[in-house]
């Protein structure tokens, strides 16, 4: 699935997920969100960078230049406190929703 | 808190460290990059293999640095600056198109300015008082001036905090060295510069306790022009004396210069005078119309407040003053903007017209740019598709091109404003024809600079902003190979849509500019049904008088002194004349002839005395004129004009029969003669209806009388004899003598002024439509170089090339001229009353003279292009390609 087929927003909240866990590079995100999709999810460059930089800018991830582990400068991305609670309400509404639209189209 | 100091500091950051956000973000997309390689290495591809894929899947570099830059949320700012350093470049690269987009705006701009400055000067702006926002204009009674007792009355009635009056409308006789000039004193009551704190530039203004009325006060104020042409700018003005109707003034003090007076419309009186009993002798007469009311509202009380409180005063008084029927406020306004009053209502029509039509030019004006950048866009798409091509986004180029608009219209509208500074002098040095002391004093205040800021708005939004669309708006790939988009298949281009509105604008200004100016032409000719030439006017005024006296005996002598003068013809009494500024019409019901149903009957009605016809040179056409026989005892009798006889006499011969007014019991008239047509109130009216009664037959207490004299030679010298022999009549009235010609330049000042500045913009945007035209239609033409090449190929001939080009350039221009007149029979309609007689708002060589004259720059502006394209070589047209 290409970005512009995500449901808009959703780009965000895989994000602030694939940050739950560690932080990480613009690079490593992209490359997690693709991998634990199966490859269904790739996401491209034009829709990433922009997508950090407006969370950065809404205070809901901080970023720092460190070192990965080949000894190569990265910009390293990770959650804040915001991003955490933002993170915490979007999952449990996306659970609400996908459940309903199941029901939906199970029963319906 | 933390993440809003966060957002904050970031913010900031961005704005102010925009290069190191920039070089960041390169740093940022740089590793990322790096990073795919390594792993497309680790996955077996050669470095060289890795690179490139890494670069194919990455997308457009340029597009992602645009987007994030978007999401940091400063880029607007950063680049409104980059693009107006970019943009100037680029236009000083393209002079000519900078000058011709920079003179259209430049003229349409102008003409806005000038009518805004116009419209403020007159009437928007405040006069110069204290706090304008507490005073306001009073009309109370039904009068549009209040007796002094009422003024009196009111001031001491605590319904508002003070009341102040002033009247303009008498005339003094100044003592200039040994010869007397008639000027027109603004007399106010005591208090009026306490109350409305016009300012004194030198010396001071007369004070409510010094300068009563009661005390026959010799105090004057004088204006600064006066002061500096009347009194050659004497520093030792303050205690000079002047002398006014043979007394003695003291000058208190000076006005500060372009004082706008109280009275608005720019009229500016000489001098300023405290009512007193030497000037007006009867000013205290309880009925007398003396002076218009300013009030000052309390601090703290509302224009409603205010009114009602006004209301409830005067209506006491007016029951006290045993009138039960007129008390009460009718106007009620602040000073300053246009008042409620017909002079105000009807200057503001035309204020307002002169605002549309001005507006139209800056429209031509915009639409020229518009087909100018248009043009430019096309050239231009190599270079806008190169920027969309490598990820340029379309906003970015959009906001750009309306940059570059904004340049033009900025530079456009100072020079705009360069050009109206040059018009408001030459303005504010010509002195108008009228018998008002009026002085236009045009300025250019922040009110003006702020229309201006407006403008430059407009022009950007309506000059730019389709071009900029246009042109970003543009399929790739021909676009890159300079090839044309196939326009020519299409019916509607943005170029065919605004060549159309273009011309529909420009028809309709011109419809109207012409139709003005062929008024104009036509007043000067035209007949008001009197002889103007060889006459002289004088009007008499029993304001200081008796006014519920008959004032026909002194009328009926003043004739005979005057008939009995060298040189005079004729002369003759009457209660207005036609086309002077007094006219009304009447409409009753009126059973005539053997008819015995009441008709409702419409006229101009004159009252007049014996030998009226003759004075006037109205030629009687049957019966008689009035003999002095006609007097209050005799039977009534009343001559009618040839329209009353073909409305409401069926064209039957009137002479003899009768006619009964039914709510009037005075019995019945007898017709006894009729007269030519003329014109009543003004030039351009549909011929109306009139009926001329004896003044002694029906005199209700005039206030104003006119005596006409026919001269045999120049009436001019004949002005001061006629004065002195009415003056000797009776000291009293007061006298004004002129020729009729220049007394009746005032009805056609409205046509004048109307004509010359509606001709003028009429003449700039045709000029500018003109050009616009050529422009935008020799250069579609010249596009299709290449398909007439083709065409010229295949053996067309050059008749059949210039006949496509021609029609194509005429549906368009022909589309839009046929909307235009359709509009302008619509917008023109209201128009009428300014119009003189024999020319209607949709007169055909007005529109056809448009018509002819767009048709004529379009054939021209497709031929000459195409006769050239014509004799291209096919095969270098093909290669321009």
């Amino acid at each position: 699935m290409r970005p512009s087929d995500l449901i808009q927003g959703t780009l965000d909240v895989l994000i602030l997920k694939s940050l739950a866990t560690e932080s990480r590079h613009g690079w490593a995100i992209a490359k997690r969100i693709q991998t634990v999709s199966g490859d269904v999810l790739q996401i491209k460059q034009g829709s990433l960078y922009p997508a950090l930089h407006r969370l950065e800018q809404q205070g809901m991830i901080r970023a720092e230049w460190r070192q990965n582990e080949t000894g190569r400068e990265a910009k390293f991305y990770s959650l804040t406190k915001a991003g955490r609670a933002q993170l915490d309400a979007e999952l449990s509404q996306w659970e609400r929703l996908s459940a309903a639209i199941k029901l939906t189209l199970k029963n319906a | 808190m933390q993440r809003l100091l966060d957002v904050i500091r970031l913010r900031a950051r961005s704005l102010v460290r925009a290069h190191r956000a920039d070089a960041e973000l390169n740093r940022e997309l740089r590793a990322h990059l790096e990073l795919q390689i390594e792993e497309n290495i680790a996955n077996g591809m050669s470095p060289d293999e890795a690179r490139r894929m890494a670069l194919a899947n990455f997308g457009g570099v340029e597009n992602v640095r645009e987007e994030a830059r978007d999401a940091r949320g400063v880029h607007v700012i950063e680049n409104i600056a980059r693009d107006l350093r970019y943009t100037l470049r680029a236009l000083k690269r393209e002079p000519m198109l900078l000058v011709a987009a920079a003179v259209s705006i430049a003229l349409g701009a102008a003409g806005n300015i000038a009518v805004f400055s116009l419209a403020r000067a007159f009437v928007l702006a405040p006069p110069d008082v204290r706090e304008p926002e507490r005073l306001v204009y009073v009309g109370t009674s039904h009068r549009s001036h209040a007796s002094y007792q009422r003024w009196l009355d009111l001031e001491a009635s605590g319904g508002l905090e003070h009341f102040a009056g002033y009247s303009f409308e008498n005339e003094v006789n100044w003592l200039d060295g040994a010869a007397a000039v008639s000027i027109m004193p603004m007399m106010v009551t005591a208090n009026f510069f306490e109350v409305t704190g016009v300012p004194v530039a030198r010396g001071r203004g007369f004070s409510s306790t010094e300068a009563r009325a009661e005390l026959d006060p010799h105090v004057v104020v004088v204006s600064h022009d006066f002061w500096q042409r009347k009194l050659a700018g004497d520093s030792a003005v303050i205690g000079r004396r002047l002398m006014l109707n043979g007394a003695s003034y003291t000058i208190l003090g000076v006005l500060p210069p372009h004082l706008r007076g109280v009275a608005g419309f720019g009229i500016s009186p000489s001098v300023y005078v405290p009512l007193n009993k030497t000037l007006l002798p009867d000013f205290a007469r309880p009925n007398a119309r003396m002076v218009k009311l300013l009030g000052r509202l309390k601090p703290e009380q509302s224009l409603v407040e205010g009114r009602a409180a006004v209301d409830a005063i005067d209506r006491r008084l007016a029951r006290l003053a045993g009138d039960t029927l007129y008390g009460g406020v009718q106007d009620f306004t602040l000073v300053g903007g246009l008042g409620s009053s017909k002079m105000s209502r009807t200057v503001g029509v035309f204020i307002a017209l002169l605002g549309v039509v001005s507006l139209l030019v800056l429209l031509i004006a915009c639409a020229n740019v518009a087909g100018l950048l248009i043009a430019r866009g096309t050239r231009r798409r190599q270079e806008i598709a190169i920027r969309l091509a490598i990820g340029g986004s379309r906003g970015r180029l959009v906001q750009q091109l309306l940059i570059e608009g904004l340049w033009l219209a900025l530079i456009g509208t100072a020079a705009g404003l360069a050009l109206s500074l040059g018009f408001m002098r030459v303005v504010n040095s010509i002195a108008l024809p009228v018998p008002i002391p009026i002085e236009v004093h045009l300025s250019l205040d922040h009110a003006v600079f702020l229309s201006a800021i407006g403008l430059v708005v407009l022009t950007v939004v309506a000059c730019a902003l389709l071009p900029a669309i246009h042109a970003t708006r543009l399929t790739l790939v021909p676009a890159l190979k300079r090839e044309e988009p196939f326009y020519i298949m299409r019916r509607f281009t943005a170029r065919g849509v605004l060549l159309t509105g273009q011309v529909t604008v420009s028809t309709v200004l011109l419809v109207t500019a012409l139709l003005f100016l062929r008024n104009l032409t036509r007043a000067q000719v035209t007949d008001p049904g009197f002889e103007t030439d060889h006459a002289l006017m004088a009007q008499v005024g029993f304001v200081q008088g008796r006014p519920d006296a008959d004032h026909s005996a002194f009328l009926q002598a003043a004739v005979e002194r005057i008939a009995s003068l060298p040189g005079v013809d004729a002369a003759a009494y009457a209660a207005w004349i036609p086309l002077s500024t007094r006219g009304s019409t009447n409409g009753q019901s009126a059973r005539i002839g053997d008819n015995p149903n009441a008709e409702h009957v419409e006229f101009a009605k004159h009252l007049v005395g014996p030998g009226y016809f003759s004075a006037m040179g109205i030629r009687v056409s049957g019966g008689r004129e009035f003999l002095t026989t006609d007097g209050p005892g005799a039977p009534r009798v009343a001559i009618i004009n040839q329209e009353f006889v073909r409305r409401y006499f069926r064209g039957a011969n009137p002479i003899g029969q009768r006619l009964r007014f039914v709510d009037q019991n005075g019995g019945d008239i007898e017709i006894v003669g009729v007269v030519t047509n003329g014109k009543y109130i003004t030039l351009g009216e549909d011929q109306r209806a009139a009926m001329y009664i004896p003044l002694r037959q029906e005199s209700d207490g005039l206030r104003v009388a006119f005596l006409i004299t026919r001269t045999r030679g120049e009436p001019i010298p004949l002005v001061k004899p006629m004065r002195d022999a009415l003056g000797e009549l009776d000291r009293s009235v007061s006298v004004v003598v002129e020729p009729m010609s220049s007394a009746l330049r005032f009805a056609l000042l409205p046509s004048r002024v109307g004509g010359a500045i509606l001709g003028t913009l009429g003449v700039l945007g045709l000029v500018l439509a003109a050009f616009g035209l050529y422009a935008i239609v020799s250069y579609n033409v010249s596009r299709r170089v290449g398909e007439i090449a083709i065409r010229s190929a295949l053996g067309a001939s050059r008749g059949a090339i210039l006949r496509l080009a021609i029609r194509d350039a005429s549906m368009h221009v022909g589309v839009g001229v046929a909307l235009g007149l359709g509009i302008s029979a619509v917008v023109t309609a209201p128009l009428r009353t300014f119009l003189v007689a024999g020319l209607s708002a949709t007169d055909p060589a007005a529109f056809a003279g448009t018509a002819l004259v767009f048709l004529a720059v379009s054939v021209a502006a497709s031929w000459l292009p195409a006769r050239h394209a014509t004799r291209v070589s096919p095969v270098v047209a093909m290669h321009l390609e």
